[in-house]
Order: C-alpha cells, then sequence, then structure tokens
C-alpha cells in the first residue's frame, strides 16, 4: 500500500535525505522492530522510532516505573507509577504517533518466552539494563541471524555496536561474562545520546543508508565528550558464534 | 518571571534523582545547583524538544522555552515535544504541557513572540545560559550578540540530514558563532529525521547539565561534527577572528 496524503506530509522531511523517498518510508512502515526494555535507552529508541514512522513496535519489559527512574525514563510520568512499563509506553507513542502499531510484551525476557516475544521482528534493540538477559537475546540473535543493536550506558558514558552474526562477532565475543547487577549512577541524557543512537542505527538498517557499527564498538565519554569507535574481532572459540 | 527555589531537596526529589546524584562528583549539592539554574531554550522544534525534556528529567530549576510558531503535521517527525492533537496550538505553550507532565517540579516559562534585535532582551531574560535550537543563522546571529555582550554562555548546534555540530560559545574565552558561521545561507526547506535533532539535543542538554553543575569539561573553542551516516564524531578546534564584528578587540 501507497502512503496516504497524511503520511506523505508527517514524513516530508526525512524523505528529502538521500535515498529514503517514498520507498524507503514504506520500507519503514513495513518493518517490525524488538526493544527490549522499556527504560532509560528504550524511551529514546521507542520515541524516534516511532516518530519516523516504523510499521511495527513490539516493545517488552515486565517492570514498573518507579520514581527514581523519572530522571532519564521519558517514556513514564509520575502518573504511570504501578502500570507495566510496556503499557505505560504504548499509551506515551500513541499520542506521539497515532500510525505506529505498538505491541507491549509485559513478560520477562527469559530462554523460555524470547522466542514468542521477538515474533516476527527484523530487528532487535538491546535496551537492557543487565547483560544475564543480553546473553540470552544474544544466543536468540544470532540462531537466527537477526540484526541486533546493543548499547549498554553508566554514569555520562555509553557504548553502541551493530551486531549480525556472522558477519560481525556477538555480544558474547566481545563482552563474554555477566557483571553484578548493582545500581550505578546514570543521568537521563547518557540513555538520551545512546539511546537515539540505536534508534539511528536501526532506521540506516533498514533503509540501508549509510555504513552500521558493524565490527566497531563506539564508545562514548559524555564528560569530555569524546566518541572512540574500537574495532572488534570474533573470539573463533566463542561458544554463541564460533 | 518565576524564581529558582533556593529551598533545599525535598525527600520526593531525593529519590527522582538518585541516580544521577550517585554519580561521582555529583551529590545533593550539585542537584541544589541545578535545582537554582535558569536556561533559556530558543526554538521548540526538533533540537528544543530533546533539550527541554532532557534537562527537566534532570531537575533544571526553569526553563524559558521561546516559539513564536505552531506545530504542523510534517514537524511531528522530529518535534517530540508535539503530537497531533497540538496542532494549531503554540510551540511554548506546548512545549510547556509536555514538559510539566513529565516533571511537575520544574517550571516552564513559554515565550510565544519571535526573537528580533528588539525583543531578545526581554525574551532572554536573566539566565544562566542560552541553549541555541534554532533552525536559522538569522536568528542565530541576534541570539548570539546579545550573548556576547551581556557574557551569557550559549550551546550552538545545527543539524541536517543525518549530520550535526555542536560548539559551546563563552566568550572573550572561546570564539563566538559569528566567528565560526559569519553571515547567513538563505533559508531552505532542508532534509531531517528525528534522530539527528535527537542526538544533537540530547549532546547539548548534557553540556548544559555540565555547565550548570561544574561537572566535566565543555566543547568550549570545540566544534564537534557528526556524521551519522557513518557515524564519525570529529573534534574541529575553532578560531576566534580578530576583526569579529561580533566578539572582535575592535568593539
Ligand atoms: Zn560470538
Ligand atoms: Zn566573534
Amino acid at each position: 500500500m501507497t502512503l496516504n496524503t497524511k503520511e506523505l506530509i508527517r514524513y516530508q522531511r526525512q524523505m528529502l535525505i538521500n535515498n529514503w523517498g517514498e520507498g524507503g518510508q514504506e520500507k519503514l512502515r513495513s518493518s517490525t522492530v524488538f526493544i527490549a526494555g522499556a527504560g532509560g535507552l528504550g524511551s529514546p529508541v521507542a520515541i524516534y522510532l516511532t516518530a519516523a514512522g516504523i510499521g511495527q513496535i513490539r516493545i517488552c519489559d515486565f517492570g514498573k516505573p518507579e520514581l527514581s527512574n523519572l530522571n532519564r525514563q521519558i517514556l513514564h510520568a509520575e502518573s504511570d507509577i504501578e502500570k507495566n512499563k510496556a503499557l505505560s509506553a504504548r499509551e506515551t507513542l500513541f499520542n506521539i504517533n497515532p500510525h505506529v502499531n505498538v505491541v507491549p510484551l509485559t513478560v520477562k525476557l527469559t530462554e523460555n518466552t524470547v522466542d514468542e516475544l521477538v515474533g516476527e521482528s527484523d530487528i532487535i534493540l538491546d535496551c537492557l539494563d543487565n547483560f544475564d538477559t543480553r546473553h540470552i537475546l544474544n544466543q536468540y540473535a544470532v540462531q537466527k541471524k537477526l540484526p541486533m543493536v546493543h548499547a549498554g550506558i553508566h554514569g555520562l558514558s555509553g557504548q553502541i555496536t551493530f551486531i549480525h552474526s556472522p558477519e560481525t562477532p556477538c555480544l558474547h565475543c566481545i563482552f563474554p561474562g555477566s557483571t553484578p547487577n548493582q545500581i550505578f549512577p546514570v543521568a537521563g541524557v547518557t540513555p538520551g545520546v545512546i539511546g537515539v543512537l540505536e534508534a539511528l542505527e536501526a532506521i540506516k538498517w533498514i533503509l540501508g543508508i549509510g555504513v552500521n557499527l558493524k565490527g566497531k564498538l563506539l564508545t562514548w565519554d559524555g564528560e569530555l565528550m569524546e566518541f572512540c569507535k574500537i574495532e572488534i574481532k570474533k573470539d573463533p572459540n566463542c561458544p554463541v558464534c564460533g | 518571571m518565576s524564581k529558582p527555589s533556593s529551598k533545599p531537596l525535598t525527600e520526593n526529589e531525593k529519590i527522582r534523582y538518585h541516580r544521577q546524584m550517585i554519580f561521582p562528583g555529583w551529590g545533593e549539592k550539585t542537584q541544589e545547583k541545578l535545582k537554582k539554574s535558569r536556561v533559556f531554550v530558543a526554538g521548540a522544534g526538533g533540537l528544543g524538544s530533546p533539550v527541554s525534556l532532557y534537562l527537566a528529567v534532570a531537575g533544571t530549576g526553569v526553563i524559558r522555552i521561546c516559539d513564536f510558531g505552531e506545530p504542523e503535521l510534517s514537524n511531528l517527525n522530529r518535534q517530540i515535544l508535539h503530537d497531533d492533537s497540538r496542532i494549531g496550538k503554540n510551540k511554548a505553550l506546548s512545549a510547556k504541557e509536555t514538559i510539566e507532565r513529565i516533571n511537575p517540579d520544574v517550571k516552564v516559562e513559554p515565550l510565544k513572540d519571535k526573537i528580533t534585535r528588539e525583543s531578545v532582551s526581554f525574551l532572554v531574560g536573566e539566565v544562566d545560559l542560552i541553549i541555541d535550537c534554532l533552525d536559522n543563522f538569522d536568528t542565530r546571529h541576534i541570539l548570539n550578540r546579545y550573548a556576547v555582550q551581556n557574557s551569557i554562555p550559549m550551546i550552538h548546534a545545527g543539524v541536517y540530514g543525518m549530520q550535526g555540530q555542536l560548539t559551546f560559545i563563552k566568550t572573550p574565552e572561546t570564539p563566538c558563532l559569528w566567528c565560526i558561521n559569519a553571515g547567513s545561507p538563505p533559508p531552505v526547506v532542508f532534509p531531517i529525521v528525528g534522530a539527528t535533532a535527537g542526538v544533537m539535543g540530547c549532546v547539548q542538554a548534557l553540556e548544559a547539565i555540565k555547565y550548570l553543575s561544574g561537572i566535566g569539561s565543555n566543547l568550549l573553542g570545540t566544534l564537534l561534527i557528526w556524521d551519522g551516516t557513518s557515524m564519525e564524531f570529529n573534534h574541529l578546534p575553532q578560531k576566534k577572528t580578530p576583526d569579529c564584528p561580533v566578539c572582535g578587540d575592535a568593539l
């Protein structure tokens, strides 16, 4: 189906980008993304993918917004405390762009649920806050050959890479272990910067515009505003993608 | 004009800002500094949206946000302060609604006038920092001149397509905007995706928070150039123009 008049106006400014056009916008509209986590990273990722006119967003979070989340999780407000985060996300996203089909998933992501949760998604966005769940998602992405944008944050720093096995190293090649879960410092703008970069990497991949961060880890130190690209290699003995 | 609160943090605020206050060097004192701060956000569009939202969730005391326009359907791919229901309202008023919902502790002063040579002084008022979220250089140069004359630091950002640039202006220490980008290219309808303004706007918000809180270092005399298609970030050192008509020695 071609874009209707409203969509042509709404997305006019981005369709002016080289190699985007109506064809690109239709590609976005026929795409499904899986967003793992509706927190600090998931908020800007979901908001900017929604504004861009992605067809379907599957957003997954089993938690509820707490007051101490609200310095960074801009999908949620004080009135959303006690709701499920994925459901709260759907309300916010519907206001931002009613054309987007948001599927809220309120179940915890585990080895048993991952297949059903990700469903027919074209790309996975890792907006998680712990490596145990990330490794479950990574294993699934490698098995299904699905691309996955990984991001992580701490304080005023962050990192992001584009994983698409077997072309690139997988998450286990880069970060083989799991760090113990703990309360770490974070300001809202940190996941803001890194989350919006994740959204842009997904848009570029869907549209085939530009070059993704494949085999490269972008690290960012917000205190000094320094960005650095590090080459990353496959681990030949990787238990996930080796 | 609302005054930023000089009261200590409430119990609610201590919980809300807990995760950023545990950042080394932040703590309650820095959070109180943010609470006492006033910023001027010029433009409630693609850049002004993430800037004001992230300054709000961080607990900035007063946000003066200025825009004379109204949201249009073709803005909504990037201007996340607004939605379909706000079309036809003033952007600054629409911004106030969204920001106060996201953090009712923050005071928002909406300004519905166009920034001109005549109105700039009244609009900016007494602020600690100016954030340039504009889309044209004519107005930017009016704001730049005002910032230089009144020694108010200004964070400049500009976006185009999947590219952006950003610098922290604080004369006489740094070059001014005229030193970096003299003149004004003719205004045109340029390509832009929301995420481009999102990245640059978040970086602007962080530069603002660092300045207001005294944490880290700012992009002083350095232009950050970003190409989103290749994800390349570069720092370009900037020099003052000795005979700059805005910040030059002859004045
Ligand atoms: Zn691997
Ligand atoms: Zn100058």
